[in-house]
C-alpha cells in the first residue's frame, strides 16, 4: 500500500509511519521503524517490556516528536492534522482518561466533549458506551472509588465511544477481568469490521492471536519480524525471533 | 477554536467544580483571613499592646481602612499562597494522575487547554474575591463600623481588586508546574514568589515590579501609583503565553 493519498490510489492507511526514530540517552527508544495500519484491519505489536512499544504509539500519536521519519493518519501528516481528523482518533496509552474526582459518566462525557462531540449529542453517545462496556453500576461511582480493572474499562470507553477510524490502544487488557476482555475483543471487532483501522499492543500473545489480522515482533526498538495470528506455538515462534535477533545483535 | 475553547472551558470547570481541592482552598483561604483579621481586631479593641505595636499605623487606622489594611496584608501572602497551590494543582495534577496522555490525539488543542484552565482559575479568583469582600463586610458591620466610620466603607474596593492582582501574579506557578510535570514545582513557584514579593514589600522596593507591586500596595497604599498596578496583567499575559507554549511543545518523554 503506498503512502499517498490520491483520488486515484486506493485508500490512505489509516496509520502510516516511516523510518520513525527516536532514541533516549542510553540507547532505548524506537529505532527505524515502518509500521501501517490500514482500514478494517487489526494489528498487534507485541514485545517483552521495554521494547519501545509504547514508544512506537507515542510517536504515532505525537505524544513524542520523532528525530526523524513521518507519522500520516488518513495520508495527513500529523504536524499538519486538523481538529476534524483528530476527532476520528481514539487513544489508550498507559493511564485511562478518567478524572479521579469524575464520577464514571461525567468522565465519559468529558472525553466526548474533548472528541468533539457536541453537548447534546454527548449524553446519548455516552449512554450508548455505557451499556456497550457494562458500565451502569459504576456510572455515578467516581473514579477514585473504582478498582484499576473498572477504571480501565472508563477509559477504554472513553476511547472508543467516539467510534474513531483510528484506534491505538497500549496493552488494553492490561487489569481487566475475563468478562472485559470479551468486550473489549467484540468492540474492536466490531469497529474493524465498521472500518476503523487498530493498532494494539500486548505481550499476551493468546488474546492477541484471537483478534490481531496481523502481528509484528518489536526488539530492542526494532521491527524484528512477524508472527501468523493463525500459526500454532506462537510462544516459541516468537521467542526464536527474539533470541536470534538478539544473537545478531551481540555478533554486530 | 472559539467552539472547542468553550469546550475546553466546560470540562475544566467541571472537573474543578467536582474537585474537593478548589472548594478546599476556598475555605481555608476566606475563613482563614476572615479569622485572622477578627482576632487582630478583637486583639486592638482589647488594648493588646504587643499587637497595637505590630500593627502600627493600621491600629491607628481603625474603622474600615484597618481592617481593610489588616485583611489586605493576609491576603497578599495567603492569598498567593491559596492561589498558586490551587495553579500547581490544576496544571501539576495532569501530570501527577497521568491524565495528560488523553489530552494528547484530541481535536481540542493542548494549547487550548491550557487557556481554558487559566480561564477557569481566572473565574474562580473573581468569585473568591467577591466572597472575601462580602465576609469582611459583614465582619466590618458586625464590629459596627456601618454606623461608625460610613465614609470608610469605600475602603472595602481595595479587596477584590487586591484578591484578584494577588492571583494574576500567581500565573508563573502554572508554568513552573508544566516544565516540572508535577504539583510540587508549581508550590515551589509559588514558595519563592511569595518571599520575593513579601521581602521586597516589607522593605518597601518594588512598586514598579509586577510580581511585587500588590503586595507594597497591601502594605502601604500610598507607595504604589495606579500605573505600575495596571502592569500587573502583564504577568499572567506573559506567563498564560508561556504556559500555551509549553502545552502545546509537550512531550511525554519523561
Amino acid at each position: 500500500m503506498t503512502a499517498s493519498a490520491a483520488s486515484v490510489a486506493p485508500v490512505a492507511p489509516r496509520l502510516d509511519a516511516r523510518r520513525l526514530v527516536r532514541e533516549f540517552p542510553g540507547g532505548a527508544g524506537v529505532h527505524d521503524v515502518d509500521l501501517a495500519v490500514a482500514p478494517g484491519e487489526i494489528h498487534a505489536i507485541v514485545g517483552l517490556n521495554g521494547a519501545g512499544k509504547t514508544t512506537l504509539m507515542r510517536l504515532a500519536l505525537g505524544m513524542l516528536r520523532p528525530q526523524s521519519g513521518t507519522v500520516r493518519i488518513d495520508g495527513v501528516e500529523i504536524a499538519d492534522a486538523p481538529a476534524s481528523l483528530w476527532a476520528r482518533v481514539g487513544q489508550l496509552v498507559e493511564h485511562p482518561l478518567a478524572y479521579a474526582e469524575l464520577d464514571g459518566r461525567s468522565n465519559l462525557i468529558v472525553a466526548a466533549r474533548l472528541h468533539g462531540i457536541d453537548r447534546r449529542a454527548a449524553g446519548d453517545l455516552v449512554d450508548r458506551a455505557i451499556a456497550e462496556f457494562d458500565l451502569a453500576r459504576y456510572a455515578s461511582v467516581r473514579a477514585s472509588r473504582l478498582s484499576l480493572g473498572n477504571r480501565q474499562r472508563i477509559g477504554l470507553a472513553a476511547a472508543l465511544q467516539h467510534d474513531p477510524t483510528l484506534i491505538m490502544l497500549d496493552e488494553p487488557t492490561n487489569a481487566l477481568d475475563p468478562s472485559g476482555v470479551i468486550l473489549l475483543r467484540e468492540s474492536l471487532l466490531r469497529r474493524a469490521g465498521a472500518g476503523a483501522g487498530i493498532l494494539v499492543s500486548s505481550h499476551h500473545l493468546d488474546e492477541v492471536a484471537r483478534i490481531a489480522d496481523r502481528i509484528t515482533v518489536i526488539n530492542a526498538g526494532r521491527v524484528v519480524g512477524a508472527l501468523d495470528p493463525a500459526g500454532i506455538d506462537l510462544e516459541r515462534a516468537f521467542f526464536t525471533m527474539l533470541h536470534a535477533d538478539d544473537r545478531e545483535r551481540d555478533a554486530a | 477554536m472559539s467552539a472547542l475553547f468553550g469546550t475546553a472551558v466546560a470540562v475544566e470547570a467541571g472537573k474543578a467544580r467536582a474537585s474537593r481541592v478548589m472548594l478546599s482552598i476556598t475555605v481555608i483561604l476566606v475563613a482563614g483571613v476572615a479569622a485572622l483579621a477578627s482576632g487582630m481586631l478583637f486583639g486592638v479593641a482589647s488594648g493588646d499592646e504587643q499587637l497595637l505595636a505590630k500593627l502600627g499605623p493600621l491600629a491607628r487606622a481603625g474603622g474600615w481602612a484597618g481592617l481593610v489594611g489588616v485583611v489586605a496584608q493576609i491576603t497578599s501572602a495567603g492569598g498567593l499562597l491559596a492561589f498558586g497551590v490551587a495553579l500547581s494543582w490544576l496544571f501539576g495534577r495532569e501530570f501527577a494522575d497521568g491524565t495528560v496522555g488523553g489530552l494528547f490525539a484530541l481535536p481540542v488543542r493542548r494549547s487550548t487547554i491550557a487557556l481554558a484552565k487559566l480561564t477557569v482559575f481566572l473565574a474562580w479568583a473573581v468569585g473568591v474575591a467577591v466572597l472575601l469582600t462580602t465576609i469582611v463586610a459583614v465582619l466590618g458591620l458586625a464590629f459596627g463600623y456601618g454606623a461608625t466610620d460610613a465614609a470608610g466603607t469605600v475602603e472595602l474596593v481595595r479587596i477584590p481588586v487586591l484578591v484578584v492582582l494577588t492571583a494574576l501574579i500567581a500565573v508563573p506557578a502554572a508554568w513552573v508546574a508544566t516544565l516540572g510535570r508535577g504539583l510540587l514545582p508549581g508550590i515551589a513557584a509559588t514558595v519563592v514568589l511569595l518571599v520575593l514579593a513579601q521581602v521586597m514589600a516589607v522593605i518597601g522596593v518594588g512598586a514598579w515590579v509586577p510580581v511585587v507591586a500588590p503586595a507594597l500596595w497591601a502594605i502601604d497604599p500610598g507607595a504604589v501609583p495606579a500605573a505600575s498596578l495596571a502592569i500587573v496583567p502583564s504577568v499572567p499575559l506573559v506567563f498564560g503565553a508561556l504556559c500555551a507554549l509549553a502545552w502545546s511543545r509537550l512531550q511525554l518523554d519523561r
